[in-house]
């Protein structure tokens, strides 16, 4: 416990002396939220909008069993074949025993954040078969052997100067002219006869739609089509909450997921997949697999969190986060950082070893308000700070400082004596208003400054006020 | 015990095993689709070819537009595209009967489409004007990499196929088999993954250009 309290300071540490950290970080979300303000205005429905986005996740969660049987039926009926995994592991296992079947040696993937918390890129690569990643961000996070450190723009702690370095050091035919446009093409090269020649495609879905079994992925860059078209073999992974009742309810969720993840208002390419390539089609694969995954998910259900089962992984939140902003994804060290990464996290891997997540927050309250399906993640991040003390998995010197804290604000005298005393200590340190260093508040002021008291208590003050009537 | 029983067994008693009524739920999820006015954006433009093309055009979506009165007028507007960007008249066109039957006289043709093809000729079966989207179907007549390959993609739409929401799509489909693929193509192909700055032509086309057929809504 010790020791998962020191990584994460310890990473936190790191990532704030990193000098080119905060400039990537800066560039890419400071984008991302002036975009979605931009589109906020051009979308007056937006409130009803989320209001019923957060009705339809709710009513999916809440006749779960009935759409999962649903949706199984329909993708059966469609031609798929429905696997179901409890865990990280067994779904890792069947994508891998589905590999191995279909004599896979190269597998081109679509980025998929339930890939990455099932740990499919390690699994594949475990089992020897060469894993392309076909998602811009996600060829530059494996090119740089890293982790995604966002779940929109997963290679977003990467300044243009080190995708330039590693293309220049890793691809075939790479760019002779230093602008992020040749870049680009350089990838696309490079990718380019990977997407046609591989054996399997593996990709996330968005949405299930239970009416028809269909998948959807939205995209971008078009990799999405172009890796699950040429194989053999295509195969989605995806968490038992992503069903929808029908299209139309997909629509309504895409308006709120684009908006909120881009600022644009729909995404350049929307697929629906439904089951593999029929008669006289000219392309598609010729088996479709649907791996339908558990992990946690009927935990959160059961454990009060079902709120956070409406999640659609749009990112608005860690865009918003006051603590993601100065620090970046891969501190928070698991599949999903942020705010919504927060409250997963203990989920998948244990409140031990995260306990430090939900603490990593000033409750300020941004990310629910941006949040597309209303998640009141304050609240449930409220909830493991908690559990976390009811467990006893506070350290000693946390529990000792508030056993103090409790001790003195349930005696109203001596609280008032001591902050009477502690703020004129600390307007003796104060230069121009702010605080910038005093003995004791050195982990405070390292990275920030600390306004000055006002000159009196309140109560003082209040006292004052009571005399003079 | 399967993962399967075991998984709907921990969802039945996360729920709290509550007894589900499928005309209930039915119900309740139509609910949801009621008042789609209050829960969506207002078309660009009164008229649907108008709101149409202002959304392709716009700087959001970023491709190209023209009208043409009649199909029989596409291999013009595609030989003006072609000399506007100086490029040959060696074009792959997609294998359906709307474009096989027109002139193509003057140009070379063919329908496979290679892995670097500079420029493809297609028809999508609808067009929408809330987003300005265009809707492809896979089938025997559309192959899926066509949309996604070339560089150029230059794709013709009947005025009369242009519906007003994305709602509308779905309602109009609803109850028919789907096809493997329902691609809904929104301009050309990008990406924002290297410092969030925006570049077209990532792993799809670069250019999209769409070309509608038919009356314009100012002569309806």
């Amino acid at each position: 416990m010790h020791e998962a309290t020191m990584s994460f300071k310890a990473r936190a540490e790191e990532a704030l002396a990193n000098p080119t950290l905060k400039i990537a970080i800066d560039r890419t979300t400071g984008t991302a939220e002036r975009k979605r303000a931009v589109a906020m205005t051009q979308f007056p429905q937006f409130d009803a909008a989320r209001e019923r986005g957060k009705r339809i996740k709710d009513h999916v969660i809440a006749n779960l069993d009935h759409y999962l049987l649903e949706f199984e039926r329909n993708a059966i009926a469609s031609g798929a074949k429905v696997h179901w995994a409890r865990t990280a592991e067994e779904a890792s296992q069947i994508v891998v025993a589905l590999c191995k079947q279909a004599g896979a040696k190269r597998v081109t993937r679509v980025k998929s954040m339930l890939g990455e918390e099932i740990g499919l890129p390690h699994a594949l690569d475990e089992a020897g078969i060469e894993r392309v990643e076909t998602d811009l961000a996600e060829h530059i996070v494996q090119l740089g052997g890293d982790r995604p450190s966002h779940i929109v723009w997963p290679s977003m702690h990467r300044t243009r100067e080190q995708v330039s370095e590693m293309f220049k050091r890793l691809h075939r035919a790479p760019h002779q002219e230093e602008t992020i446009e040749a870049m680009v093409d350089s990838a696309r090269r490079e990718l380019r006869d990977k997407f046609l020649t591989a054996d399997v495609a593996i990709s996330g879905a968005n949405f299930l739609l239970a009416d028809t079994g269909a998948t959807c992925t939205v995209t971008n860059e078009g990799n999405a089509e172009l890796t699950t078209t040429p194989p053999r073999v295509h195969i989605v992974t995806a968490g038992i909450e992503k069903l929808v009742p029908s299209m139309g309810h997909a629509i309504a969720m895409l308006r709120l997921l684009v908006r909120s993840a881009t600022g644009a208002d729909v995404t350049q390419y929307t697929t629906f997949h439904c089951g593999p390539k029929q008669p006289g089609d000219r392309d598609g694969p010729e088996e479709f697999h649907i791996v339908l995954v558990d992990n946690g998910r009927t935990r959160m259900l059961r454990e009060g969190m079902k709120e956070m089962l409406r999640c659609i992984r749009c990112g608005a939140c860690m865009n918003h986060c006051v603590v993601f902003r100065q620090l970046g994804g891969h501190v928070y060290g698991g599949t999903y950082p942020g705010p919504m990464g927060a409250v997963l996290t203990p989920v998948f891997d244990g409140l031990e070893k995260s306990r430090d997540l939900p603490h990593a927050c000033t409750m300020n309250g941004k990310c629910q308000e941006v949040c597309p399906v209303a998640i009141p993640l304050p609240t449930l991040l409220r909830g493991w700070r908690d559990r976390s003390w009811r467990e006893g998995l506070e350290p000693a010197t946390v529990r000792f400082g508030l056993g103090i804290h409790t001790f003195v604000a349930s005696r109203p005298r001596l609280y008032r004596l001591g902050t009477a005393i502690a703020i004129r200590v600390m307007r003796l340190f104060s230069r121009g208003g702010l605080v910038k260093g005093m003995p004791g508040l050195g982990a405070w002021t390292a990275y920030r400054e600390f306004p000055a008291p006002a000159k009196r208590t309140f109560m003082e003050m209040y006292k004052d006020q009571e005399k003079g009537q | 015990m399967s993962a399967r029983e075991t998984i709907l067994d921990a969802v039945r008693s996360g729920l709290g095993n509550t007894a589900v009524d499928p005309a209930a739920v039915r119900r309740d999820a139509d609910a949801l689709l009621q008042d789609l006015p209050s829960i969506r954006p207002a078309l660009l433009a009164d008229g649907l070819v108008d709101a149409f093309i202002a959304r392709v055009t716009s700087p959001k979506v970023a491709a190209t537009a023209e009208c043409i009165a009649s199909a029989s007028e596409l291999p013009a507007a595609v030989g003006r595209y072609l000399e506007a960007f100086g490029l040959p008249a060696l074009v792959a066109l997609q294998p359906a009967a709307p474009l096989q039957a027109l002139d193509w006289s003057g140009f070379e043709l063919h329908d496979r489409v290679a892995p670097d093809e500079t420029i493809a000729i297609g028809v999508a079966r609808w067009g929408i004007a809330e987003t300005g989207s265009l809707v492809f179907h896979s089938g025997a007549d559309t192959p899926i990499l066509a949309n996604f390959l070339p560089l150029h993609h230059l794709v013709m739409v009947r005025a009369d196929t242009i519906l007003p929401f994305l709602d509308d799509y779905a309602a109009a489909t609803a109850g028919q088999r789907p096809p493997r693929n329902v691609n809904i193509v929104t301009g050309a192909s990008g990406t924002t993954d290297i410092e969030g700055s925006l570049v077209l032509g990532a792993h799809g086309p670069r250019f999209l250009h769409v070309v509608i057929v038919g009356t314009p809504d100012s002569s309806e």
